[in-house]
């Protein structure tokens, strides 16, 4: 419980994240089967909302970002050869933050209420109006979340700069590591805006401002502006580190060396930068200027190129490679997949007339989720098939593996591929219920369909979970075959890491590792 | 022909577009469409050959591919061409976004209404002072321009008719601007800006109808609206009070409708105005003419000892 040492504390990020994960899940498959069919009584009107809400959430804030803290702490140090993180204790405060910002969060289900029912965005006025606590709470909440999310990314960064083992040079740093950085950098620079939009939203509240309150002459759409100078670049932190997962594991199991390593680098690079200029295109139809919307939308579809630039050297990377289809090289495929549809349906709502159409219908619902569950869940389980046996010391079952896979693969997409449609009919998203009509009850009835599937999918991987702690042997070091140095200590690490570090003199510190050992058996 | 047919209404593409500007929305669907499709086979055909030509069919993990660390050629090309794609679109954007704006010809005839989005109905206002609530009759074959706002003590709510035109912020304290010009019909909409717990139930309905007839119906409303003899009262209690209280005052969110309270007048009026409890302001901002035709509706619905049905 007072540890400080990074790879427990990574774990109790990963172990606590999936917890939510299936809080979230639940979540999901409640507001599902409430659309199977219109004018469904599976839940009223008032917890439909809250479920939303809290569904958004707490995928966002407990799941994807505070998981790719988890796997940073465990990974990065191992993998730049540091004995542990710059700032061990501060480490801890931001894991016991985190579970206390989930705990608030999830606990206000239990205030008077009920909870926070204004969307994840929660909008102002509707945000101002609305009583009960739950909204108060949600606000503290993120509050707690957004400190722990900020004193993380300080370590993270204080880390990458300064505790790399002797050689690990820029260029030489993985490709995850990279994303980390950049993951980081961004949480700095923009969960402070978020502080301030949500501070300023619970003074709103209490009634002792009018920051965005029309009848105090306060502006609803400044809160817009806020929370999506924060809200845009979220997307990429949640997007990024999956990014990096697979940049790892697709040379791994292509056998290969990773195709375009600067390329690929230098658009973690660009994609961040250019994530802090595109907030606007949330707000096409809030009434902005053209000028400004022909703005967002030109930086909206700038970031499509390092997108392509990477998707293209990841596919590169298996051209006349080994491929060996363990489930984590399945995912990070999957991701690869998947992940391009939500990059080419982002085209789309880029293009501002066309937003104007589907902003707030069901595409925009399809579209993140396939970048946001095709892309950043894809590559969180790509992590954690790929990793678990250095957690854990013990592998995951490969057939179970596949099953977990191949069901969530084909459920995800039968759940939210007719999305589409449904936004172009003219779905609205957020709605309890919507138009007696055949074509509309058909795609919502698959959508639910396949969410179940996937439910199915998740249930397997808890399976694998028991599976891996009572069935699986003792994992050796270095099961793979990786190029990376945490693959270098024992699965698990002892607490110092490692007893001695290699001195690093490329991207493949462990390839050389094995072949200077080969040479000197010949 | 059949495949055009086969699509309408199946969701594969935006809804029949019936209005000049989604038409040409439409059209961008279909350009960035064509595009993505490229884009999606060039991803799509190397990575399904790649997996299926270079598995590793009982390979040892020990045997490697060739150590090619990159291409600078290709990368210039994977970058280069996207660039240019997307300049495409942005340029066929922006030829196409005068004719969805759909600025007024010098001296065009256009019908300014003004749209109120309220929790939970569509208020309407018309140039000469009529009121309509959630469906609206407009020209057909003419000008529309919508004037879309919320009342300052209300939410965001989003105006959408898709057919006709693409959606709009209701902001309070804001008036956001769009026009269209569709055939006659009747189309079907709602909001698209979560704005609370009916917020699913805040449909709209669009009748557009030939000019001359809507210049009659109109100027007749006025004069029905002025004298107390429309329907504004029915329009306000299905709009404002029905999605609440029950379409039979029965009670739904909030409590069923008594005949001792809602022939109240004052009573009602202070209510409606102004609020109470959880029920907000739905009234804000009401003339007395239109409070008197709800008054005078509930009155007549609700007779002391009967029920609303």
């Amino acid at each position: 419980m007072a540890t400080v040492d990074h790879k427990r504390i990574g774990i109790l990020y990963i172990a606590t994240s999936l917890f939510f994960f299936l809080a979230g899940g639940v979540m999901a498959l409640l507001i599902r089967t409430q659309l199977a069919q219109p004018d469904m009584h599976v839940v009223t009107k008032d917890s439909y909302n809250q479920l939303f809400t809290m569904h958004g959430t707490t995928m966002i804030f407990l799941v994807v970002v505070p998981i790719f803290a988890g796997f940073a702490n465990y990974v990065v140090p191992l993998m730049i050869g540091a004995r542990d993180v710059a700032f061990p204790r501060l480490n801890a405060l931001s894991y016991w933050l985190f579970l206390f910002g989930g705990v608030v969060l999830l606990g206000s289900f239990f205030a008077a209420s009920g909870a926070a029912r204004s969307g994840w965005t929660g909008y102002p006025p509707l945000s101002t109006d609305l009583r009960g606590n739950g909204q108060d709470l949600w606000i503290v909440g993120l509050h707690i979340l957004s400190i722990s999310s900020f004193l993380g990314a300080v370590n993270f960064l204080a880390t990458i700069h300064n505790m790399r083992t002797a050689g690990m040079t820029w260029m030489r740093l993985p490709l995850f590591v990279w994303t980390i950085e950049i993951y980081a950098a961004l949480l700095v620079v923009v969960l402070p805006a978020l502080s301030a939009g949500l501070t300023m939203l619970l003074l709103d509240r209490q009634g002792w401002t009018h920051f965005f309150i029309p009848t105090g002459g306060g502006d609803p759409v400044l809160y817009q502006h806020v929370f999506w100078f924060f809200g845009h670049p979220e997307v990429y932190v949640m997007i990024l580190p999956a990014m990096g997962i697979v940049s790892e594991v697709i040379p791994v199991f292509a056998r290969k060396p990773i195709f375009g390593y600067k390329a690929i680098a230098f658009s973690t690079v660009a994609i961040g930068f250019y994530s802090l200029l595109v907030w606007g295109h949330h707000m096409f139809a809030v009434g902005l200027p053209i000028g400004l919307q022909i703005w967002f939308m030109i930086a909206s579809l700038t970031i499509a190129v390092p997108t392509g630039v990477k998707i293209f050297n990841w596919i590169a990377t298996t051209w006349r490679g080994n491929l060996i289809f363990d489930t984590a090289m399945l995912w990070a495929l999957g991701f690869v997949a998947v992940f391009t549809i939500g990059g080419l349906s982002g085209i789309f709502v880029a293009v501002f007339p066309f937003d104007w159409q589907t902003h707030d219908t069901y595409f925009v619902v399809a579209h993140l989720h396939y970048v946001l569950f095709g892309g950043s869940v894809f590559g969180i389980f790509a992590g954690l098939y790929y990793w678990w046996p250095k957690l854990f010391g013990r592998y995951l079952n490969e057939t179970l593996g596949k099953w977990h896979f191949w069901l969530t693969f084909i459920g995800f997409n039968v759940a939210f591929f007719p999305q589409h449609f449904l936004g172009l009919l003219g779905m609205p998203r957020r709605v309890y219920t919507y138009r007696d009509d055949d074509v509309w009850t058909t795609y919502n009835l698959i959508s639910t369909i396949g969410s179940y599937v996937m439910g199915l999918g998740i249930l397997f991987f808890l399976v694998n979970i028991w599976w891996s702690r009572r069935r699986s042997p003792r994992a050796v070091s270095d099961p793979w075959r990786a190029d990376t140095l945490e693959w270098y200590a024992t699965s698990p690490p002892p607490p110092h890491n490692f007893d001695k570090v290699p001195y690093v003199t490329s991207a493949r510190p462990l390839r050389d590792v094995r072949r200077r050992v080969e040479e000197r058996r010949r | 022909m059949v495949v055009a047919f086969l699509l309408a209404g199946s969701g594969l593409t935006p809804v029949d577009p019936d209005s000049p500007s989604t038409e040409r929305i439409e059209d961008l669907y279909w350009f960035v469409g064509f595009w993505a499709a490229i884009v999606a086979l060039a991803v799509a055909i190397p990575l399904v050959l790649f997996t299926v030509r270079y598995r590793s069919r009982g390979r040892s993990r020990t045997v490697e591919g060739p150590q090619v660390h990159g291409s600078t050629r290709l990368e210039i090309a994977w970058t280069a061409v996207p660039v240019v794609i997307l300049l495409i679109v942005s340029i066929f954007t922006f030829y196409k976004l005068p004719g969805i704006t759909l600025d007024a010809a010098a001296g065009e005839d256009v019908t300014k209404i003004r749209v109120e989005g309220r929790q939970f109905y569509w208020q309407y206002r018309y140039p000469n002072g009529v009121i309509a609530i959630d469906n609206l009759r407009a020209p057909a074959d003419r000008l529309v321009e919508l004037q879309i706002t919320a009342p300052e003590k209300d939410v965001i709510h989003s105006y959408w008719v898709p057919d006709l035109f693409p959606k709009l912020d209701a902001i309070p304290g804001q008036v956001n601007t769009t026009r269209f010009r569709g055939k006659p019909g009747t189309y079907h909409g709602q909001c698209v800006e979560f704005c609370g717990i009916q917020h699913a139930a805040m449909l709209a309905e669009i009748e557009l109808v030939d000019p001359d007839e809507f210049d009659s119906w109109v100027s007749e409303e006025a004069r029905r609206q002025e004298t107390g003899d429309s329907d504004l009262g029915a329009q306000e209690f299905n709009g404002a009070c029905a999605k609440c209280h029950g379409a039979q005052g029965q009670g739904l969110i909030g409590p069923g409708l008594t005949a001792a309270t809602v022939s109240n007048a004052g009573l009602v009026t202070d209510i409606v105005r102004n609020g109470r409890g959880k029920m907000p302001e739905v009234g804000t901002g009401w003339d007395d003419r239109q409070m008197k035709a709800l008054t005078d509706y509930l009155k007549q619905r609700f007779k002391a000892g009967t029920s609303g049905s």
